[in-house]
């Protein structure tokens, strides 16, 4: 009887022989890196995967359970003397309260999110270009995605070196033991800035030649105008003044007829569209990382029956810094008695909050959004990042400081006068708004004026107070305004920048100092 | 189990082999002489015997005049007699009182209770008088000493979480479910009365055998099985039950609440609410913890039937089990059914094969539970008092005054519909050939399948009055209705492959060893898809394809794939010196597809022995020791189940999305979300034991004492990478933890007269420390809390226990402004507000001033059993508690403002000396009163009466007439009393992740149950 059962006895045996493939299992759905990047759409794959990282405004970080935001407004207009941070109160999101007032520290999450998010995106910019040569493919289809990936860096090391000053620079994926990275100097940040964007003009397509499909990709006007501002932040200005004219001169762009269609649903993309982040309503679902809509209409609607949660509150400065009668400030900025959309009239009841003001330009109707059961779904609205108008500011900018006063008026005069409503200016009419400013008159100030009103609520304002060498004043004017009784100080030579997040400095093992002053 | 397998392959075929001698004789009972029917008898080392008649009578043929008879039967002490040429023999067959002969499983096998040289617990189900468990776990609960099993809701058909011997991963804490030999992920598929005894492997050398899976110890089930030679019985057992809340949490009152409402705008220098205008108006208001929670019914039938014949055994059962939720009746409903068969059969005299076929269906409705967002308990205690349930005309009210998240819960409720059913089966097949007496080869087969169906529709409604009513809260309506369904599909298989050896050596030594080898493979497939605008908005009409949307491609479907498999070998040997000594060694061999390259496969032995004391001079002195012996082991375990499939590798995931032009056009991206590990292994456990089991006063009572200390190592933690990397870092294995223990049982039994009693107790110590985190390591948050600033609650770091509470620590209530003024921390506070401690004194309030506020783990844990037997009543009692553990009471939704508080807030501080305790309501809290601190740690202490029962046996000379063999009924109560000074609903709160215990956030507390039942035997 035994000899039957021998062949069961052989079992073990017949395991061992098969073992090595037993227990080698790989994914099927998702690819390992060993076996990815092989075919012209893994290369489109990893090219998108670049963008991907732009709509994590609201986002998981490493040694954090939940989402932080990280929106482009804290730092461009909640710092700034444009708005307060808002909420339910001083309590809610008590650290951007504290930068708010320049109280903040090393210590917390809010830098830390900002930080992180941008080396992610540069982390996928740096894999897509280390991989993209590496693929058999249409070698002009591949020189636009590296262009898109090389701008795409440039955008957020330009977030880091405005935000920080000089970062770690890392152009390629890390090994495991070059993880710990000291800081290079602002110099240097700007140097690659300066390539990827040279790259990117060189590399990418003009938005004309995209299908409509594709708007929201990367272009060579936006590169262009990138790197405008780059030099208009080195003030590089004949360097600044021969970018932007080519953006300018090649026509792609122009600027909306009718300026309050630019923030609306039919304005995305439109003729004065750069540079912006795309948002969609209908993801599925909500508040996760990888959904594509974005959290700034949630945050900066009003509360009460408006279900916002009130942040980015305009000041009374900004609404003053308009020109009377300046048609713009409808559009940017809600008052008592508007309608806020579909949703209601804006009274301080239906708000149950005491403020007097909110944002507009990232307002969306209710009717707009997709409904998933969420009361404040992330929303549509995308992230203008770069108007033709700031790009036409930038223009101004280096024609006056390159002596070019009569082009600078004629940029200037080409944004004030959309903003009329495309009318030449009539001092005998009245009811004209938003005098013509002369070649004789025009100083910097109607420049920097201008972009302040224009550019509004858009994330500019704090760092373009540092670039015009003028927020210490400004901002300690803003302090002692709005936080009266109290003694809070913007110390020059500090508050300029943000300290580097402490969690990231001990990580770097004291490879990375942090900021003077911090 | 018990000894019935051993008989199953010791059992003979009677005249088999051709004898010359005939020995005949009657067994009784040693102490009051009756005759034992059904004892086993063999003539030892052949495979002759045979089993003694109604009149405790037997005959069997023997080889030779030198024959030795072996008599066996359970409950009593297995003898060896002689026979030495006689051909009758009678034997009186003593009582095993203490169980040291009891056959206790083991991993793949079982031992002699006396000679067991590691930790094992055991607990008995069989017995039909044990009290009714709704769950397999419950069964564990306060049951065994070292065992801590806490509910992770009271919502019928949750899951439970068991700890043996501490947390001992940062990860997967998780024991290994082992049903009859068979890995199962969870036990859920059992009907508890299909189970007839549980043994816990606790300490590392008895789990050993179980190698990469055992680190968190294993709980090995045994199904009642029929055995050989067994008369046909059947048994039912039935019970209804009426479950009811047992604890209401003091709220305010409408008015209370308006009050409060209006001196906190009044303090942000805000108007009243209009509707809180005049508080005395508003009386009582709504008591929505009334409003919610209901008395809801469950019932239970089980049947069983279990027959042998000479050469086969035979068990079914069947079930049906359904609880209604003390919170939605059916919107909670569990139903599970179960079915199962189990055979053995004898091909020849040396060959068996057996099966067992297990099908279960479950089905599951689920309301959202134990999050602060948006379920039906956070609702409740968090709305608002004003606002009724109902209007007039029936339909749903919304609070005017609370906006998101919080919203009627009792609506909420009305229009969920979340269904979750399960089919499952789970099957094995074996074949066992003795190569000889001592060897036998067993192979064995094993699968589970498991579908799960999801099924969730959400339908469209308003509670708006009129079109566009301006004051409805967005969480109040939802305009396109919406299914969701998913399929999932879980496939096991196991193949397993054992020589085993057992062998009674001529010394009296007896040597037993066991080879085997494993292969496992599993995979999990899903499905998921999703459709709105469904034609009807009737739930029984819920499907895909009645959506208005049909001809549109579907807007979500989503699906995945994973596998993973082990290939592992492991030996055991077990000598036995006499009665003296017993010894084990353990090693297996675990590789598995989840370890990275560089470390595939893991080695885990294990040693341990025992030295019986009771011959030696000195005990034997002493007649009132029965049993005594010291044993310890030292073992290493893995702990490998918590780690995914593919962990080791950095996946390239699609889905890194990109929308693109004005139809808003998804693109997909692809790239790596963490690093790799390709080092990635199991988490290493080592554990030391040391016990003494004693029996004293001829069994009477029983001591079993253990000491452990359980080391891991390896443990998997993310150990943060600088930001430049831009990945998530991959889990490597760096950190370490220690649980230090002491455990005690004590078991007394008696009877006198009529009465029959006895008492087990047991109690658990147990210390656990974090030890290390890796190089570069960093303390790990978790357990937000959003009604508490949305901080982090607990932290771990090395040198504290696991997930300890964390926070500021306060000291009182500022009571005037210049004192808080003064205070240069806290520069937003006025008089009224908190004083957190700034514990580095460096004048800032920020994160170095958090420090441990509480510990969520008990300083030590008890149960203790009564049963009382007098006549043909029979009652039993059982308590249950923790003592010294902290509980983080994260209910409130303060970032809310306007939500109903608990009755200490009428306390709140109102001027200089009113308190200094609570603060001043405001509504703007611009001092963060409410952040993570001290003022919401509560002691967790809790002692339960977990289940008092009360029986009655029908005498046999009624039952005899009425043709049955037991006919029982009884009366029940499950947590009838319960002593805590814990604030909220349920103090037995469970976890959530491994880091994440004891944080309510508006538990779904555990039911009161009344239950009478019946169990008929035939």
């Amino acid at each position: 009887m035994i000899r039957k059962f021998l062949p069961l006895l052989m079992v073990p045996v017949l395991l061992v022989s098969c073992k090595q493939d037993f227990l080698e299992r790989t994914p099927v759905v998702g690819a390992t890196e060993a076996n990815f990047y092989q075919t012209p759409e893994d290369a489109l794959s990893a090219t998108i995967a670049c963008y991907n990282t732009l709509q994590q405004e609201v986002t998981n970080i490493q040694g954090s359970s939940g989402l932080k935001p990280h929106f482009r407004w804290y730092f461009g207009d909640v710092i700034s003397d444009d708005t307060d941070k808002g909420g339910s109160g001083d309590g809610d999101d008590p650290q951007l309260y504290d930068y708010e007032r320049f109280q903040g520290n090393s210590s917390g999450q809010m830098l830390l999110v900002e930080w992180q998010v941008a080396y992610r995106g540069i982390a996928y910019c740096n894999l897509a270009l280390q991989k993209l040569p590496e693929i058999e493919m249409d070698e002009d289809v591949r020189d636009a995605y590296i262009g898109e990936a090389k701008f795409i860096r440039a955008h957020w090391y330009f977030n880091l070196v405005t935000t920080f000053g000089g970062v770690p620079l890392v152009t390629e994926p890390l090994a495991s033991s070059e993880y710990q990275q000291p800081r290079a100097t602002a110099a240097e940040i700007w140097s690659l800035i300066k390539d990827d964007l040279d790259d990117a003009v060189t590399f990418l397509p003009q938005r004309s030649e995209y299908s409509l499909n594709e708007l929201g990709r990367a272009t060579r006007g936006s590169a262009q105008a990138l790197l405008t501002k780059t030099y208009a932040y080195l003030q590089e200005w004949e360097s600044c003044y021969q970018v932007s004219a080519d953006l300018v001169n090649e026509g792609e762009y122009s600027l909306d007829p009718d300026f309050g269609n630019v923030f609306t649903e039919q304005g995305e993309n439109g003729s004065g569209s750069i540079w912006e982040i795309q948002y969609m309503n209908a993801s599925g679902g909500n508040w996760g990382q990888q959904l594509e809509g974005t959290f700034s209409n949630v945050f900066q609607r009003a509360r009460g029956q408006f279900n916002g949660y009130g942040f980015n509150l305009p000041t009374q400065d900004l609404v003053n810094a308009f020109e009377d009668g300046d048609p713009r400030l409808a559009f940017t900025v809600f008052q008592e008695g508007d309608f806020m959309g579909d949703r209601g009239e804006f009274t301080l009841e239906s708000t149950g909050m005491p403020h007097l003001f909110y944002s507009r330009k990232y307002f969306n109707n209710a009717s707009d959004e997709a409904s998933f059961g969420d009361p404040n779904p992330n929303g549509h609205t995308n992230d203008r990042v770069m108007r033709y108008s700031e790009v036409l500011l930038f223009h101004a900018e280096a024609c006056l400081n390159t002596a070019r006063a009569s082009e600078a008026s004629d940029a200037l005069e080409a944004v004030r006068r959309r903003a009329r409503g495309g009318v030449t200016y009539n001092p005998m009419d009245p009811t004209a708004v938003l005098p013509f400013i002369s070649v004789g008159e025009l100083t910097m100030d109607h420049i920097w004026h201008e972009r302040r009103v224009e550019l509004a609520l858009e994330g500019h304002r704090f760092f373009d107070l540092v670039r015009q060498g003028r927020a210490g004043s400004v901002m300690q004017a803003h302090l002692d305004d709005n936080f009266t009784g109290d003694n809070y100080t913007f110390t020059e030579g500090v508050n300029e920048l943000f300290p580097i997040p402490s969690n990231e400095i001990t990580l770097s093992g004291g490879l990375i100092t942090q900021n003077p002053g911090y | 189990m018990r000894i019935l397998l051993l008989l199953a392959w010791l059992l003979p075929v009677t005249g088999m082999f051709a004898q010359s001698l005939a020995v005949t004789g009657t067994v009784t009972d040693a102490d009051d002489g009756t005759p034992l029917p059904g004892v086993t008898v063999v003539e030892k080392g052949t495979y002759s015997g045979g089993v003694t008649d109604l009149d405790g009578q037997y005959t069997i043929m023997v080889s030779s005049s030198k024959a030795v008879l072996t008599f066996t039967y359970i409950g009593y002490k297995t003898t060896d007699v002689a026979t030495g040429g006689k051909s009758t023999l009678d034997l009186p067959l003593s009582a095993d009182v203490a169980g040291l002969e009891e056959a206790i499983v083991i991993g793949y096998g079982n031992q002699q209770r006396s000679k067991i040289s590691g930790a094992v617990g055991t607990i008995d189900l069989k017995d039909a008088t044990s009290v009714p468990v709704l769950r397999t776990e419950q069964a564990l609960q306060g049951r065994a000493a070292g065992v801590q099993v806490t509910q992770n809701s009271g919502q019928p058909g949750s899951t439970q979480s068991i700890r043996i011997r501490g947390t001992g991963s940062l990860n997967n804490a998780e024991p290994l479910w082992v049903v009859d030999g068979i890995p199962t992920g969870g036990i859920d598929f059992l009907n508890p009365s299909d189970i007839e005894s549980i043994s816990l492997l606790k300490d590392a050398a008895s789990a050993a055998i179980y190698g990469a899976r055992g680190g968190n110890g294993v709980i090995l089930v045994t199904t009642k099985k029929g055995a050989k030679g067994q008369p046909a019985q059947v048994t039912y057992d039935t019970y209804y039950g009426i479950q009811e809340p047992w604890k209401k949490m003091g709220l305010l009152n409408a008015e209370e609440y308006a009050i409060l409402m209006n001196e906190s705008r009044a303090s942000a220098g805000l108007v009243p609410y209009a509707q809180l205008a005049d508080p005395a108006a508003l009386g009582e208001g709504t008591d929505w913890q009334d409003a919610l929670f209901q008395r809801a019914p469950m019932v239970s039938h089980s049947f069983n039937f279990t027959k042998g014949t000479a050469t086969s055994s035979t068990a079914i059962g069947g079930s049906h089990f359904a609880q209604d939720g003390i919170i939605g009746g059916e919107k909670g409903r569990f139903e599970r059914t179960t079915f199962r068969i189990s055979t053995q059969q004898d091909a020849g005299d040396r060959f068996r094969i057996g099966q067992t076929v297990n099908f279960t269906h479950i089905e599951r409705n689920a309301l959202a539970e134990n999050n602060e967002f948006a379920t039906p308990v956070v609702r409740a205690l968090n709305m608002d008092p004003v606002t009724l349930v109902s209007r007039p005309d029936g339909s749903y009210a919304y609070s005017e005054l609370i906006g998101s998240d919080i919203a009627n819960p009792i609506n909420q409720v009305a229009t969920s519909y979340d269904n979750w059913m399960t089919n499952r089966f789970v099957g094995n097949l074996f074949g066992e050939y003795d190569l000889s007496q001592a060897l036998k080869f067993r192979s064995s087969v094993n699968v589970d399948l498991s579908l799960g169906s999801q099924k969730i529709f959400l339908p469209s409604y308003d509670l708006g009055i009129g079109e566009n009513d301006p004051n409805r809260p967005a969480y109040e309506w939802r305009e396109v209705n919406g299914l969701i369904r998913n399929e999932n599909k879980w496939s096991n298989w196991q193949w397993e492959n054992t020589l085993q050896y057992d062998k009674d050596l001529k010394n009296g030594d007896r040597i037993q060893g066991i080879f085997g080898y494993s292969a496992l493979y599993g995979n999990y497939q899903n499905i998921g898809t999703y459709r709105d605008s469904l034609n009807s908005n009737d739930p029984e009409l819920a499907f895909l394809d009645n959506s208005l949307n049909f001809n549109e491609q579907a807007p979500n479907a989503s699906g995945g794939f994973g596998e993973s498999s082990y290939l592992s070998s492991f030996a055991r040997i077990q000598y036995e010196i006499g009665d003296r000594y017993s010894m084990s060694g353990t090693v297996r061999r675990d590789g598995s597809s989840k370890f990275g390259a560089n470390n595939r496969y893991g080695i885990f032995p294990s040693l341990s022995a025992a030295w019986n004391l009771t011959e030696l001079p000195w005990v034997i002195e002493k007649d009132w020791i029965e049993f005594a012996k010291v044993r310890a082991s030292w073992g290493r375990n893995g702990n490998a189940d918590g780690i995914g499939n593919f962990d080791f590798t950095s996946v390239v995931f699609n889905g890194q999305n990109y929308t693109f032009g004005p139809e808003q056009q998804q693109v997909n991206g692809a790239g790596p979300v963490t690093t790799s590990n390709p080092d990635l292994k199991w988490e290493t456990v080592d554990q030391f034991n040391a016990g003494l089991d004693v029996d004293l006063y001829r069994g009477r009572f029983n001591i079993v004492l253990d000491y452990f200390v359980k080391n891991t190592n390896d443990m998997l933690a993310v150990v943060p990478v600088p930001g430049v990397v831009g990945f998530l870092p991959a889990a490597t294995n760096v950190a370490s933890a220690r649980n230090k223990g002491l455990e005690l049982s004590l078991t007394y039994r008696g009877e006198k007269g009529d009465w029959d009693y006895d008492f087990t107790g047991n109690l658990s110590v147990i210390r656990n420390e974090v030890t290390g985190l890796g190089e570069g390591g960093t303390p790990i948050n978790t357990g937000g809390v959003f009604g508490a600033g949305n901080d982090f609650s607990a932290y771990t770091d090395i040198g504290l226990p696991m997930a300890v509470f964390y926070g500021f620590e306060t000291a009182g209530i500022f009571q005037t402004d210049e004192a808080a003024s003064a205070n240069a921390a806290q520069p937003d506070a006025v008089a009224g507000d908190v004083i957190f401690v700034d514990q580095n004194e460096d004048g800032i309030l920020d994160e170095n001033d958090k420090t441990v506020i509480g510990n969520p783990h008990p300083d030590f844990t008890y149960g203790v059993t009564t049963n009382l037997k007098w006549k043909n009543f029979d009652m039993s009692l059982f308590i249950q508690g923790s003592h010294g553990n902290d509980l983080f009471n994260g209910i409130f939704r303060y970032d809310l403002n306007t939500t109903n508080l608990p009755v200490s807030a009428l306390e709140r501080w109102t001027g200089e000396g009113s308190t200094n305790e609570h603060p001043r309501i405001t509504h703007t809290d611009a001092n963060q009163n409410n952040r993570v601190s001290d003022r919401f740690v509560e002691d967790g202490s809790f002692l339960r009466v977990k289940n008092l029962q009360i029986g009655y046996t029908l005498p046999d000379r009624i039952i005899d007439k009425m043709d049955i063999g037991k006919f029982r009924f009884y009366v029940s109560a499950t947590n009838l009393l319960t002593f805590t000074n814990y604030s909220g609903l349920d103090p037995e709160i469970g976890s959530r992740g491994t880091l994440e215990i004891g944080i309510d956030r508006g538990f779904y507390p555990v039911a009161r149950n009344f239950i009478a039942g019946l169990n008929v035997t035939f």
